[in-house]
């Protein structure tokens, strides 16, 4: 699926009255298949652009086109939708329901998008075989290390097969052998799925799997 | 099945929810049993005209101290529209006691059985065991059912009533009000018991004089009325048309009666009002808590492609059950409260709580209704957040 944003910007209400302004017009396009790699120092705003793509939260300006639809304005029902059917998010603090075991957690993903259940546990299953995560699919999140949390986040970004995938700091808290499956996973989603890929990283080595390595650097984004 | 219906996660907002609403029904309960006591009379009043002999007591109908002849009973059965005149004999149960607060006072009626009874509210009183008086019972009493548990009378007990050794023959069930305190006889047996009482009585009809006999020896009547006959009416044609006895008109007592408890209906709404404030403000603060407790997972639900819809009928379905899981744990502690007190007053033939299914209807329709319009509420709150602004203020 082709992502195109033209002239993101977003700020964000400061302490005082001043806004503080984070993106000062971000423009993207990342096309189907392909992994842009979004790099940038901390508090640059990796994490509010991921955001605002993801139909998170509204931008204060620009446009966010997923092939030939302006899903930027569309209304919330509609971006519900969106969010649900063709967008993944991997969050930068995982963002697990403490009260849902990793397995509900894992496939709290089919819930709103009216998938059939059967299929969604048997992905869920392969899924979470493969990331490891498997014999602790009974545990609550509390119960599971960080690098496993990550991995159950993981499970639930990906579950619905997302054109979209939009990971911030996937492999953030995982040690090498972990990071590798996980960005493996996010390359074969691309390769094999198609999938777009936008992937926030500090690793090298993910930045180098990428197609795009962009900065982000005083709200616009850039070549690095 | 009940674990898939348990709210899971949701304990303490369950017992918040009990707690507030054990006190909305153990509230109300005290309500509905005065309620009780105040419609039981008013209906028994509405039921019946009450006559009594024009004398020197005071009070009204049968209570007061008049003596109504045999004669003035066949009068009144004359008057048109009569149905039934039945002669009656009302003494107090310990002669210490004042006359006033006749419907918590502990009485001994006798009535004429040979006539049915004449109220029409209160055809038949209801009996719980054994059975009731029959025209030819002697020295057999018929016990209320505060009467009975007071003292701790069954069927076949012994009752001396006036130092005269009385058999119960009948229990009466609840009727939470007046007759609970009465025992019950013949009229034969309280002229005896009145006679035994009073010694001056026994010169005036023992020698005859006034020519008066035993048969005049009522206290007072209750009149029933034929169908179609306006009861008001008709006392006031008794009062005219039959010299020398106190017609009380049954409207105008209930009336009385109603100004008379109207500090007990002030108390009542007053109760009732504070259960459902209490109730009220702790089911809808707990809920609304319980949501905004979540709004971190809602962001998350939502990012997850979780329409308002959506979202709105999950809050619901919890807030449903964590309502009814609070009301029923609340109706449970309640009773256990409300058991427990009467268990102890019981012996002295008192009941505080009417845990009646109206009660624990309307407090389970309360319960829903609050807890489904402040999860509502919450829930409309949260929804004007973006997701990621959902996520952040809950983290
Ligand atoms: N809700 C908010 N209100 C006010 N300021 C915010 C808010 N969210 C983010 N910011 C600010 O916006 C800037 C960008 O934050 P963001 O989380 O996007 O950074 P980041 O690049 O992801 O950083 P990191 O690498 O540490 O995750 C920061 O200066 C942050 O303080
Ligand atoms: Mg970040």
């Amino acid at each position: 699926m082709l992502l195109r944003a033209v002239g993101l910007a977003k700020s964000y209400r400061g302490a005082g009255a001043e806004p503080i302004p984070v993106l000062r017009g971000v423009d993207l396009e990342v096309k189907a298949g392909e992994i842009a790699a979004i790099v940038g120092v901390s508090g640059s705003g990796k994490s509010t652009l991921l955001s605002v793509l993801g139909l998170l939260e509204p931008a204060d300006g620009g446009e966010i086109w997923l092939d030939s639809e302006r899903v930027s304005h569309l209304g919330r029902r509609a971006q519900a939708r969106m969010r649900g059917a063709r967008i993944g998010y991997v969050f930068q603090s995982f963002l697990l329901i403490s009260r849902l075991t990793a397995w509900e957690n894992v496939l709290l993903a089919a819930r709103y998008v009216g998938r059939d259940r059967r299929e969604a546990e048997q992905e869920a299953l392969r899924l979470m075989e493969r990331l490891d995560v498997l014999h602790r699919r009974g545990h609550y999140p509390a119960q599971l290390s960080g690098g496993e949390q990550q991995r159950v986040a993981f499970c639930r970004a990906v579950l619905n097969s997302p054109p979209l995938l939009l990971a911030d700091e996937p492999a953030g808290n995982l040690d090498e052998d972990h990071a590798r499956v996980i960005l493996g996973e996010i390359r074969a989603q691309a390769r094999e799925r198609g999938t777009t890929v936008i992937l926030v990283t500090h690793r090298a080595e993910a930045a180098a799997e990428a197609d795009h390595v962009l900065r982000l650097q005083g709200g616009r984004l850039e070549p690095s | 099945m009940l674990r898939a219906l348990w709210p899971r996660g949701y304990l303490f907002t369950v017992l918040g929810i009990a707690v507030g609403m054990a006190g909305l029904v153990s509230l109300g309960a005290m309500a509905e049993r005065i309620t009780r006591f105040i419609d039981g009379g008013d209906r028994f009043v509405l039921g019946q005209i009450s006559v009594a002999g024009e004398g020197m007591g005071m009070g009204t109908g049968f209570t007061a101290g008049g003596l109504l002849p045999a004669a003035k009973i066949a009068e009144i059965a004359h008057v048109p529209g009569v149905a039934a005149v039945q002669a009656q004999v009302m003494l107090p149960l310990s002669t210490t006691t004042s006359h006033f607060l006749t419907l918590t006072q502990e009485l001994i009626l006798g009535i004429d059985l040979s006539v049915p009874m004449p109220n029409r509210h209160y055809r038949a009183l209801p009996v719980r065991a054994g059975r009731f008086l029959r025209p030819d019972d002697r020295r057999a009493v018929v016990v209320g059912a505060d009467f009975a548990a007071s003292r701790g009378l069954a069927v076949g007990g012994t009752l001396p009533l006036g130092s005269l050794p009385f058999t119960v023959i009948g229990v009466l069930d609840k009727t939470l009000t007046a007759p609970d305190r009465f025992a019950i006889v013949s009229i034969e047996d309280a002229r005896d018991l009145w006679l035994r009482r009073d010694p001056l009585l026994v010169q005036v009809f023992g020698s005859g004089a006034g020519g008066l006999g035993r048969r005049d020896l009522n206290s007072g009547a209750a009149v029933g009325w034929a169908p179609g006959v306006d009861p008001d009416t008709l006392a006031r044609r008794i009062q005219a048309e039959v010299r020398g006895v106190n017609v009380t008109i049954p409207g105008e007592l209930s009336r009385l009666l109603r100004t008379s408890t109207a500090f007990f209906s002030a108390l009542l709404f007053g109760i009732g009002a504070l259960g459902l404030v209490i109730g009220g403000l702790s089911l809808s603060n707990t809920v609304t808590a319980a949501v905004f407790e979540r709004i971190r997972d809602f962001g998350i639900k939502r990012a997850l492609g979780a329409t308002d819809l959506q979202l709105l009928g999950e809050v619901l379905g919890e807030a449903l059950r964590v309502s009814v899981g609070g009301c029923a744990g609340g109706v449970a502690l309640a009773l256990a409260l409300g058991f427990s007190v009467d268990a102890r007053v019981f012996r002295e033939g008192q009941q505080l709580f009417l845990f009646s299914p109206r009660l624990l209807l309307f407090a389970l329709g309360f319960a829903l209704l609050l807890g489904t319009l402040a999860a509502g509420y919450a829930t409309l709150r949260i929804a004007r957040l973006s997701p990621a602004e959902a996520i952040r203020r809950g983290s």
